[in-house]
C-alpha cells in the first residue's frame, strides 16, 4: 500500500489525530468488515455485548429538548445585535450563563465494564442500521 | 503455508477455535510474521487458491476482554494493511478450526475475495470527521431564523419546567436548521474530496454537532491531492467547524457487509 508519507503542506487546520482510545477504535471499526456466516461461526460473547452497547437510539423528544437547552445557553454577547437581550444578560450578572459545550449528545461509555476507556467515554455511541451511499470504484 | 492443513493443536484445546482477522493474497504470506494476535497468540495463514485468511488461536481459558479484542484486531489489521492489501473481517469472528476457515470462508468465496483484493489494491481508507463549533453554529442559526430567535428569547427567561411546548418547537427548528447546514457544508467537503477518491461511504451519526463523517477510499497516487484539498476545506471552515482526518487505515468500509 502507500508508503507512509511525510507530505504536509501545512496550514494546520486539518487535524490528524491517531485513534488511540478504545472508543475511537470502536467507532472506526465496529460493524465493519466482512462477516462470516452466522451458522458456522462461534461468537465471542464480549463482542456481542459490545455491539449492543454501541447501538443507542436517541428519542427525538429528548433530542429536541437538548437542542433547545443548548440554544438557550448560548452566549450571544459578541455575536448578537439584539441589544435588549444583551442588556438583560448583563443585568442577570451572568449567573445563568453557561458557555459552550452544551451539545454533548448522548454519552455512554463504550466498553464491557472494564476501565479501559482511556478518553473517558466521551464519544457518542453510534449508529443504527446505516444508510450508506456507496459509489463503486 | 499449505492449504487445508489441520491445526494439530486444536484438539488439545477443544472449543477455543481460531480467530479470523482478515484476508490477504496468498503471496503476501510474509506480512503476518512478526505480528501477534489476541492474547499474544502467533498469527498464521490458512490458504486456498491464492487467498489466505490471517488467523490465530483463541487463547485458552477465559474469553478475551472485549476491549483488548477490539484493539488487537485493529492493530493486526493496521499492520497487515501497511504491508499489503487486506480485507478486514469484522471483529469477533471465530471459527471451529483451520479447515472450517479454508472451506467456509475461503473456498465458498474465492472469486469474490480475489475481486475485492483487486479493487482494493494500492488504496487506503481515510475517514473524515467534521464537527461544528457549537457556539458559532448555534449563533448562526439563531440569527438566521427569526422564529428561533423569538422562541429562544421567550423560553430562556422561563423556569426550566415551564414552556415545554415552546422549547420543543425551538429544538425542532434548531435541529432542522442544523440539518440544512449539514447538507450544504457536507456537500462542500464532498465536492472538495471527490476528484481524489475512488469511492466513499457516508457514516451515520447521532452526534448533535457532527457535520459529516465519511470514509474515503483513496489511491496512493491521489493521497497528497486529497490531503491538500481537505486542508483547504478545513481552513475555509475553520471558524465554524473542525475537520479531522483519520488514516491511512484498512478499508473497513469498502468490503461490504
Amino acid at each position: 500500500m502507500t508508503a507512509t508519507s511525510t507530505h504536509r503542506r501545512g496550514g494546520g487546520y486539518l487535524e490528524r489525530p491517531a485513534p488511540s482510545g478504545l472508543a475511537d477504535v470502536i467507532e472506526i471499526i465496529l460493524d465493519k468488515g466482512i462477516v462470516i456466516d452466522a451458522y458456522i461461526r462461534v461468537s465471542l460473547v464480549g463482542i456481542e455485548l459490545l455491539t449492543i452497547d454501541a447501538r443507542i437510539v436517541i428519542a427525538s423528544v429528548d433530542t429536541y429538548l437538548r437542542f433547545a437547552e443548548a440554544t438557550n445557553r448560548l452566549d450571544l454577547y459578541e455575536k448578537s445585535k439584539d441589544l435588549p437581550e444583551v442588556i438583560q444578560d448583563m443585568q442577570q450578572g451572568g449567573a445563568e450563563k453557561k458557555t459552550s459545550g452544551a451539545i454533548k449528545g448522548v454519552k455512554k461509555a463504550i466498553g464491557s465494564g472494564d476501565d479501559d476507556n482511556e478518553d473517558g467515554g466521551s464519544r457518542p455511541a453510534k449508529k443504527s442500521a446505516s444508510r450508506r451511499r456507496r459509489q463503486e470504484a | 503455508m499449505t492449504a487445508l492443513q489441520p491445526n494439530p493443536t486444536v484438539d488439545a484445546n477443544v472449543g477455543t477455535g481460531v480467530y479470523v482477522y482478515g484476508i490477504v493474497r496468498e503471496d503476501a504470506h510474509d506480512v503476518a510474521r512478526d505480528t501477534l494476535g489476541i492474547g499474544g497468540q502467533a498469527l498464521r495463514l490458512v490458504s486456498f487458491e491464492g487467498v489466505s485468511a490471517v488467523i490465530s488461536r483463541v487463547p485458552p481459558g477465559d474469553e478475551p476482554k472485549a476491549s483488548e479484542l477490539v484493539k488487537t484486531h485493529a492493530r493486526v489489521l493496521e499492520e497487515l494493511n501497511a504491508a499489503s492489501t487486506v480485507i478486514p473481517v469484522r471483529v469477533g469472528q471465530v471459527m471451529i478450526d483451520d479447515e472450517a476457515v479454508a472451506h467456509e470462508v475461503l473456498r465458498s468465496n474465492t472469486g469474490h475475495l480475489h475481486d475485492l483484493l483487486d479493487a482494493l489494491e494500492g488504496r487506503d481508507q481515510f475517514v473524515v470527521r467534521a464537527m461544528y463549533n457549537e457556539p458559532e453554529i448555534l449563533a448562526e442559526i439563531v440569527q438566521g431564523n427569526p422564529e428561533i430567535a423569538r422562541l429562544r428569547s421567550r423560553t430562556r427567561e422561563l423556569p426550566a419546567d415551564v414552556g415545554q411546548s415552546d422549547r420543543f418547537r425551538l429544538g425542532e427548528l434548531v435541529a432542522y436548521e442544523l440539518d440544512m447546514k449539514r447538507r450544504t457544508d457536507g456537500a462542500t467537503v464532498m465536492e472538495a474530496a471527490e476528484p481524489y477518491v475512488a469511492a466513499h461511504v457516508l457514516r451515520e451519526s447521532t452526534d448533535m454537532h457532527r457535520l459529516l463523517e465519511v470514509a474515503f477510499l483513496v489511491d496512493g497516487d491521489c493521497r497528497h491531492g486529497f490531503e491538500d484539498a481537505l486542508e483547504d476545506v478545513a481552513e475555509a471552515m475553520a471558524e465554524r467547524a473542525r475537520l479531522q482526518l483519520f488514516g491511512p487505515m484498512p478499508p473497513y468500509d469498502f468490503v461490504g457487509d
